[in-house]
């Protein structure tokens, strides 16, 4: 991009997939819904310029899981596209195909959270050990960890 | 292999093995500081191959493996193959405070407690991390074991204790 890209140009051109605020100097913070997700992650990596994939946090803020997707151009700003995914039904569609990188956090991200990225490749676990039983999440707040439960390792009676 | 000590191949051995011990390095989780200062036991100023000792990649030619951090549940059945891998008589040094007890994440979802509760341990070292010249103490103090247990022909006379239920289930990894 030969232009300057202005938060101003950021906010016009991003209104229509949520709100937009600008939390610091070169971080803007877009609030949209899963739907919109992937043709905002289109809209800044073609026309915005922000190509490149920093990171994929999630916050398990009690009510919904928040998924922040944060990218960063050449111009130094960084983008945070945010969405909600709520508790009792976690899927949401994967966005490997748009970004590679993408695809070993969201694998993480299942693992830890019980997230579901619909349409990613491979969805296996790569964080836990291979052995971990299903159905428990140990990033979650509510989770807990039971003491009865085998949980992987090995198997040594715990004096 | 003969009794303990007596054929002269096997006093061969014996003083081989004491003269110039393998070494095997193993990370299994730690926060590679314990990894940096074995790095330097193996640079200039400390040197240990003044002693003999020598860093084997491989666990199979090495006598004895130090463990360095705690042993995380992913780590547990590959540290173990580590050590199985190794030939006898095999001796294991868990160097660090997070060897011994954990140290600050014992007691996470993701831990074993203690290098102990996957292998026997014959040498702790105290530190987070411990000095270089406390990690080539830990290693001539395991020499004077196996001294020791080569006169003894075993390591059963220590009687060190087995871990309970150690033996009923090796550890499996799915492919």
């Amino acid at each position: 991009m030969n232009r300057p890209v202005t938060t101003e140009m950021i906010t016009d051109r991003m209104k229509e997939f949520g709100t937009v605020e600008q939390v610091r100097k070169n971080r803007i913070r877009v609030k949209t819904v899963p739907d919109k997700l992937t043709d905002a992650i289109t809209t800044v990596q073609a026309v915005l310029g922000f190509d490149r994939l920093i990171s994929i946090s999630t916050v398990d803020n009690g009510e919904t899981f928040e998924l922040l997707y944060h990218l960063i151009a050449p111009h130094r700003l960084i983008i945070s596209l945010s969405i909600d995914l709520p508790r009792d039904k976690p899927v949401t569609h994967t966005v490997s195909d748009l970004l590679p990188p993408a695809g070993i956090y969201e694998r993480q991200i299942h693992d830890l959270f019980g997230i579901t990225f619909e349409g990613h490749p491979d969805l296996k676990k790569v964080i836990l050990n291979e052995d971990w039983p299903d159905n428990e999440y140990p990033l979650r707040k509510d989770w807990k960890s039971d003491p009865g439960t085998f949980y992987g390792g090995i198997n040594v009676e715990r004096s | 292999m003969a009794g303990p000590g007596t054929g002269i191949s096997q006093r061969l051995v014996n003083w081989a093995r004491i003269k110039s011990p393998w070494i095997t390095v193993y990370n299994s989780g730690g926060c590679n500081a314990c990894d940096i200062e074995i790095i330097a036991c193996l640079m200039p100023r400390f040197d240990v191959e003044r002693f003999g000792i020598l860093v084997k990649g491989s666990p199979r030619h090495a006598d004895i493996l130090i463990i360095t951090g705690h042993v995380t549940l992913k780590q547990a059945s590959r540290l173990r193959r580590v050590w199985e891998q190794m030939p006898e008589p095999k001796y294991v040094i868990a160097v660090g405070a997070c060897g011994a007890s954990g140290g600050v994440f014992h007691g996470l979802y993701h831990m074993m407690d203690c290098v102990e509760s996957a292998l026997p341990v014959d040498v702790y070292v105290a530190g987070c991390p411990p000095r270089p010249d406390e990690i080539i103490n830990a290693v001539v103090t395991c020499l004077d074991l196996l001294r020791e247990d080569a006169s003894h022909g075993g390591k059963e006379w220590r009687q060190k204790k087995p871990v309970t239920g150690m033996a009923e289930k090796s550890p499996t990894v799915e492919s």
